[in-house]
């Protein structure tokens, strides 16, 4: 039997005096935790014990004793008899020699039953970091077999002990007892009441914040703005969706109650740093935009870019119109749904030209718009993207449903063809028996949408690789809101400047080593990987992720099923 | 053959008779028989004893079908070099319908007309939708295959025409038999066709006959059969004469083997048949047959 004393790194200059800690029999480890000096009084300690287990939920005990060797060796004796005193699982007896490097270890056991000679391991730890990291569990794929499993609970344990006795740790140099410990902590003091300031000011401002917030959400809740049309339109536009979002992470962050584990300060603080560089690009996006006049130039530039679309896809149609590669169409079909097509992009056009005179001061103001984030800019960003290229959706909904009508047409009349029909109720094809002036229409019917496919197919192939191209860049634009919405900047800047707070295991580094002498480990922390920490502490979004695969995609594609960058906007990128 | 002389020696020691039953607990091997076993074997017990004017009577409806394809195609042939004028063809097409539907009922007196409930004013509306449809898709038949090249055309048109052949309903009782597949490959073929012809006119004629020649015909043929079998022997014969008659103003080659194949078919093939039908050596006994029941209408979807 391997025996564990864990003993803290701030503890080995202490002097001599009680060792308290907890016993863990199930991993026959000790987990020292402080030391009490010497000139004491058994009564008190037990005392001080019992209320310390009372405020931290420890299970706390005097495990031995702790020689300096600066002290006098005389007392031997006196420290075997303590062990009679306080103890209840084994009693250790450490001590440091006078400028050796090793020490002394004895455990002995009250009950002799199972005081078999044991070989004993001392694992030093750094007590502050280990109290304050927060120790990461293996997933569930990594755990490869029991035995990690179970390790891994047993290092919980340790890290668990420790962190709950910050009480321990936690001690002023100056705060005089009848008690003396090694610990205290004065650093950083200073820090700690700018701090405690800073906790008190933030409880009125997220009252107010929160009164603001209900403000709002009782404006966009009121009957106004939720009726029908505009209801759908909230629904489809990309930045109202953001700035719900945003809006809930508002409410999470004003929440005055403080965050109840790990996880959710976590999360609390990830939101919080997210929003913050957030809102500072989108400042500094203004503030470039502003300084130079851009909006205004991008203005002008835009009626010029939106005529030469307009020109371009002008082009591309009375390319259809002739004989686009080769192809023979039905020049009837061809020339009407050409026509079709064109007399939308004059309308389009005269549209935009009617715009011209206030498409400057709209960009102006929606400029304005980029301090609230720049994931509300780029949002906006996207909808005007959506509504410049409004003209490329309308005629990709056209050809898609011309192209699935005659799909939908052309499969029930096949059916007609082979004289079957389409059972409903037992999903299946049924042999059925046709009038004659019913398979006579069925069969005129089916020769002229076969015949009239090719042409058909064309111009929704055409329209739909332009709309894959506008879904593509909105589609980029989203995964970028997208990026800034889900980072946890906290997380990782956490995991950057103060590695030891997220751990994922530890790592021993022998000290000394030496027969018949104790075993010694300096115990380290491992850092978590950066990508654990992404996965873990990501943000959830708003976007849903699309559920049907590459292949439905393509297989909607070529039913002629419309497809909404709203509801699969990552399928492209993936 | 050891196994055999074995069981032969059990059943005398046992003195068993051996029983061609499965519940009962025999000291014979599973697939011990004995000799009366083959007593039950029987041969060619559904073989038929073809008369051959008979089977000659049968294969009219194959020699009308080919000829009504032979005829169609005559009459597209006619319309597209411009020598008949549509409406002569829809005059005699509608003469030739009505006298069909007069026909029709005076066979057998009205008697199926009564037990299907069809009435005059169903068979109104019928016509009525098939010719307003034709005609106002006319014009876009006319101009649907404009593209598509000439040959294209006549390939598929041709082998619309054989499936239509090969799918039609001619009596038997087989699983590759779909007379909606056949007639609709017909319509498919006339409809390609008719979109070759000069102008939308000549297209919705075109299509008019094809339903009286492909749909309506073989009704009035088979009631002709049915009923009045001299009558019909009569009908086929002038049918397919009118049909050769008609291909020899086209060309002479194709009218000595259409003529060839018309032999072939109505007098070579049943000689054949019940020649070939004399080596027919089937045997049926005690046993389970291994019987080949696919259904071939699978292979058709």
């Amino acid at each position: 039997m391997v025996f564990k004393v864990f003993f803290p790194l701030c503890c080995a200059s202490a002097e001599s005096g009680l060792l308290i800690g907890r016993w863990i029999p199930e991993q026959n480890s000790v987990v020292i935790l402080a030391v009490i000096h010497f000139p004491l009084i058994p009564g008190q300690v037990k005392q001080y014990l019992s209320k310390m287990q009372h405020a931290t939920q420890v299970q706390l005990s005097v495990l031995g004793s702790w020689t300096n060797s600066k002290e006098k060796q005389s007392l031997e004796r006196f420290l075997e008899d303590l062990g009679t005193i306080f103890s209840q699982g084994p009693w250790i007896q450490l001590s440091r020699g006078k400028g050796s490097k090793f020490w002394n270890c004895f455990a002995t056991w009250k009950e002799s039953s199972s005081s078999d000679v044991e070989e004993i391991i001392v694992v030093y730890y750094d007590q502050r970091k280990v109290m304050l990291s927060q120790l990461h569990p293996l997933n569930k794929c990594v755990v490869s077999s029991d035995q990690t499993a179970a390790d891994a609970s047993k290092l919980a344990a340790v890290f668990d002990t420790v962190a709950k006795s910050k009480l321990l740790f936690m001690k002023d140099r100056y705060d005089e007892g009848p008690i003396q410990l090694t610990h205290w902590q004065s650093e950083g003091v200073e820090a700690s009441i700018i701090i405690e300031l800073l906790k008190q000011v933030s409880v009125p401002a997220c009252v107010l914040i929160t009164f603001l917030l209900s403000l709002v959400s009782g404006v966009c809740k009121s009957r106004a703005l939720t009726f029908w049309p505009l209801s759908f339109i909230w629904s489809k536009l990309s930045t109202c969706e953001q700035l719900r979002h945003r809006f809930q992470h508002f409410q999470i962050i004003s929440n005055e109650k403080a965050a109840p584990d790990q996880t959710q300060l976590m999360r609390k603080a990830n939101i919080f740093v997210s929003l913050l560089i957030d809102v500072a690009l989108g400042i500094l996006l203004m503030s470039w935009l502003y300084q130079k006049n851009w909006t205004g130039y991008l203005a002008s530039a835009l009626v010029p870019v939106a005529d030469h679309i307009a020109q371009q896809l002008q082009n591309l149609l009375q390319w259809l119109m002739g004989v686009p590669a080769g192809l023979k169409m039905n020049r009837d079909l061809d020339q009407v749904l050409g026509r079709f097509f064109l007399y939308h992009i004059h309308l389009w056009i005269s549209y935009i030209h009617l715009m011209s005179p206030f498409i400057e001061k709209i960009l102006w103001y929606v400029g304005l718009s980029a301090c609230l984030g720049l994931t509300v800019a780029l949002s906006i960003l996207s909808d005007i993207i959506a509504l410049l290229t409004f003209h490329i959706y309308c005629f990709y909904v056209y050809g898609a449903r011309l192209y699935c009508f005659k799909i939908y047409g052309l499969s029930s009349l096949w059916r007609l063809f082979r004289g079957k029909k389409w059972n409903v109720l037992r999903q299946r094809v049924d042999s059925c028996s046709y009038d004659l002036d019913q398979l006579f229409i069925g069969t005129l019917l089916f020769t002229i949408l076969l015949f009239l496919l090719p042409t058909t197919a064309l111009y929704y192939l055409v329209f739909t690789l332009l709309r894959l191209l506008v879904v593509l860049v909105q589609g980029v634009i989203h995964l970028l809101v997208d990026l800034i919405n889900s980072l946890p900047f906290y997380s990782v800047v956490l995991r950057l400047c103060r590695d030891y707070r997220l751990a994922s295991g530890v790592k021993f580094r022998v000290l000394e080593q030496e027969a018949g002498k104790p075993l010694r480990l300096l115990m380290q922390i491992n850092p978590l990987t950066y990508g654990r920490v992404v996965q873990t502490y990501r943000l959830p979004t708003y976007s849903c992720y699309p559920k049907d695969s590459w292949a439905s995609l393509c297989k909607k594609l070529f039913v002629g099923e419309l497809i909404y960058p709203w509801k699969h906007k990552e399928e492209k990128q993936d | 053959m050891a196994r055999n002389i074995l069981c032969v020696r059990l059943e005398h020691t046992t003195r068993q008779r051996w029983q061609k039953v499965l519940y009962k607990r025999q000291s014979f091997p599973d697939n011990y028989v004995d000799q009366s076993f083959l007593e039950k074997l029987r041969k060619n017990v559904h073989a038929r004893k073809y008369q051959y004017w008979a089977v000659v009577f049968e294969s009219g409806v194959v020699i009308q079908q080919l000829c009504s394809v032979c005829v169609f195609v005559v009459i597209w042939w006619y319309m597209d070099m411009g020598l008949l004028a549509p409406q002569w063809l829809f005059g005699a097409g509608l003469i030739s319908s009505l006298i069909g539907y007069v026909l029709f009922d005076a066979i057998d007196s009205g008697i199926e007309r009564n037990q299907s409930g069809q009435t005059r004013w169903g068979d109104l509306k019928n016509s009525v939708v098939f010719v307003a449809f034709t005609y106002g898709f006319s014009p876009v038949l006319k101009t649907l295959t404009e593209s598509i090249s000439t040959d294209t055309i006549y390939a598929m048109s041709a082998l619309m025409l054989l499936g239509h052949l090969i799918f039609y309903d001619y009596g038997a009782n087989a699983a590759i038999v779909s007379s909606t597949l056949s007639l609709n490959m017909a319509i498919f073929a006339s409809v390609c066709l008719a979109s070759r012809l000069p102008r939308s006119l000549h297209a919705f004629i075109m299509v008019t006959f094809a339903i009286q020649i492909f749909a309506l015909w073989p009704m009035l043929q088979k009631k002709l059969k049915a009923q009045t079998p001299h009558c019909y022997m009569i009908i086929t014969l002038l049918f397919a004469l009118s049909a050769l008659m008609g291909l020899l103003t086209i060309s002479i080659v194709g009218t000595v083997l259409f003529a060839l194949l018309l032999i072939a078919i109505s007098c070579l093939c049943p000689y054949c048949l019940i020649r070939l039908q004399l080596f027919k050596d089937n045997i049926h006994g005690p046993w389970d047959e291994a019987e080949i029941k696919e259904d071939l209408s699978k292979f058709l979807m």
